[in-house]
């Protein structure tokens, strides 16, 4: 159902499609909840600084456990070239973990490492001087500066 | 389309077994952390490496030089992304240059008692981690092998790191969270080992201004004399984790000196602070992060608590919490 809602507004359903979940949804007031939870979620992506302002953190916190909502796929007209898509999106994936394999983990079944699709909290990054000073005291005796030498303070120096 | 993902999906475990079955070595996992702590002090070299912030996708690029000489040990890192921001250290003096400002920075180094990896750390390290010796690789043209630090529990991070063959250099570094996500990483891509490192680059930048504001010297910091850092208790350590050090230390901006305690598991360390509050307002409470260095801020009474350490948020929360005060 939530899945069937997003692609409503994405406008990726077919006309009797839309027509059949626009019912389901009348018949079902839970369903209203999540289609303005959706376009939230869609007026947060786009405006992000004018919209965490206002939201309340049970709201928040729900974002936060959402997966990441990529952009929509423009709808094809021609359903073989959705599924060539397909095909080739699983090549990708496929020569992604192998490529992951022999990067970084020696396990049998790797799993992605992705960089972007973190859905887990985000904390802010260090900036001020002040924070700085308690970084590099904590490098003064942290085993990590040991092992790495000054390339351990690439944390203060990298600009963000 | 299809005969590629048969393809794939053929060479997938055949892959994961070539990396799995690399030439085992003889020699004790953990001596490739002594090896790798050995050279980073005793290895002439320069060179350039990538940074990548795993969380925010940040890219740094640097230019790192170390010449150990009679003198002792020089080393220079330079961002070369961004605003200029700098280290240059000599022995236990470091000068951090960074938005225009030098600041001067004591450190133990040259003095301190305790090499970071002591026997009883390097025995923790194996409680602690799985250690496995993974693959042989090429890293900006040197040999290298990969070794996996696996942990136990998901309180720490998986830390793989590649070490130069010959010199035991670390020359390329991964770390990953418990889902096999990329936390941080960063690896050389030119590097020139030994004699043919160019000297002259380590002698600090004349055109920074010196250090006029008494407020930009960082003093040195002293080994707790008064009882005040036993005082405090940190009872929701993760296993394994010991206190290294603990130091009484003036800092930069402060009225009063910070209590420091240090704590190892042999890979990681947890920095606890422990400073009076003294009715500032300025203080952001909460978790902040670079990287795999994570910290958390936390008022409790008139005291302010800030935990600093290469574990993940759950972590430095979980000991933040737990640090109370069991004097008199």
């Amino acid at each position: 159902m939530k899945h069937d809602i997003s692609a409503l507004m994405d406008g990726e359903l077919f006309e009797d499609e839309a027509d059949a979940l626009l019912d389901k949804m009348k018949k079902n007031p839970q369903t209203k909840q999540e289609w303005q939870t959706y376009h939230l979620i869609g007026d947060a992506l786009r405006q992000p600084d004018h919209v965490c302002k206002d939201i309340s953190a049970s709201f928040r916190e729900r974002l936060q456990a959402e997966p990441t909502v990529f952009a929509p796929r423009r709808r094809v007209t021609q359903k073989a070239r959705y599924f060539a898509l397909s095909a080739a999106a699983s090549v990708m994936a496929l020569a992604l973990v192998a490529w992951m394999s022999m990067q970084v983990a020696t396990e049998p079944a790797p799993q992605i490492a992705s960089v972007s699709q973190q859905n887990s909290v985000r904390p802010a990054s260090f900036s001020s001087n002040s924070v700085n000073d308690y970084l590099m005291a904590h490098q003064e005796f942290s085993p990590s500066t040991d092992v790495q030498g000054p390339a351990s303070y690439i944390h203060t120096v990298s600009e963000r | 389309m299809y005969p590629s993902v048969k393809v794939l999906s053929f060479l997938l475990p055949l892959l994961c077994w070539h990396s799995v079955s690399a030439d085992p070595q003889r020699r004790d996992d953990t001596d490739w952390l002594k090896t790798m702590a050995f050279a980073a002090h005793q290895t002439d070299y320069s060179g350039t490496f990538v940074y990548q912030d795993g969380v925010g996708g940040h890219v740094a690029v640097s230019r790192i030089t170390h010449i150990l000489d009679a003198d002792g040990e020089h080393e220079r890192l330079e961002g070369l992304n961004g605003a200029r921001r700098e280290i240059v250290s000599n022995n236990n003096q470091v000068w951090l240059y960074v938005d225009d400002r030098k600041i001067r920075i004591e450190r133990r180094h040259g003095e301190r008692t305790f090499p970071a990896l002591l026997p009883e750390q390097i025995s923790s390290l194996k409680e602690n981690y799985l250690i496995k010796l993974a693959e042989e690789d090429r890293v900006a043209g040197f040999h290298v092998h990969a070794v996996i630090f696996q942990p136990k529990d998901n309180l720490r991070y998986t830390h793989k790191m590649w070490a130069h063959n010959e010199s035991g250099l670390l020359l390329k570094a991964v770390v990953l969270d418990e889902r096999a996500r990329i936390i941080e990483q960063y690896a050389f891509t030119q590097l020139t080992l030994g004699g043919k490192v160019d000297r002259t680059w380590i002698n600090p930048d004349k055109s920074f201004p010196p250090i006029s504001n008494k407020d930009d010297v960082t003093p040195l910091a002293k080994l707790a004399t008064d009882s005040k850092a036993a005082d405090w208790q940190v009872d929701a350590l993760p296993g394994g984790f010991k206190r290294i050090m603990e130091v009484c230390r003036p800092m930069r901006d402060k009225t009063r000196p910070v209590t420091h305690l240090v704590y190892s598991d042999g890979l990681a360390g947890i920095s606890v602070f422990i400073e009076d509050l003294g009715g500032r307002e300025d203080v952001n409470p909460g978790l902040s992060s670079q990287g795999a260095i994570q910290m958390y801020r936390r008022i409790n009474g008139d005291k302010l608590i800030t935990v600093v350490g290469e574990v993940p948020p759950r972590t430095v929360i979980q000991v933040a919490e737990s640090v109370r005060y069991a004097g008199q």
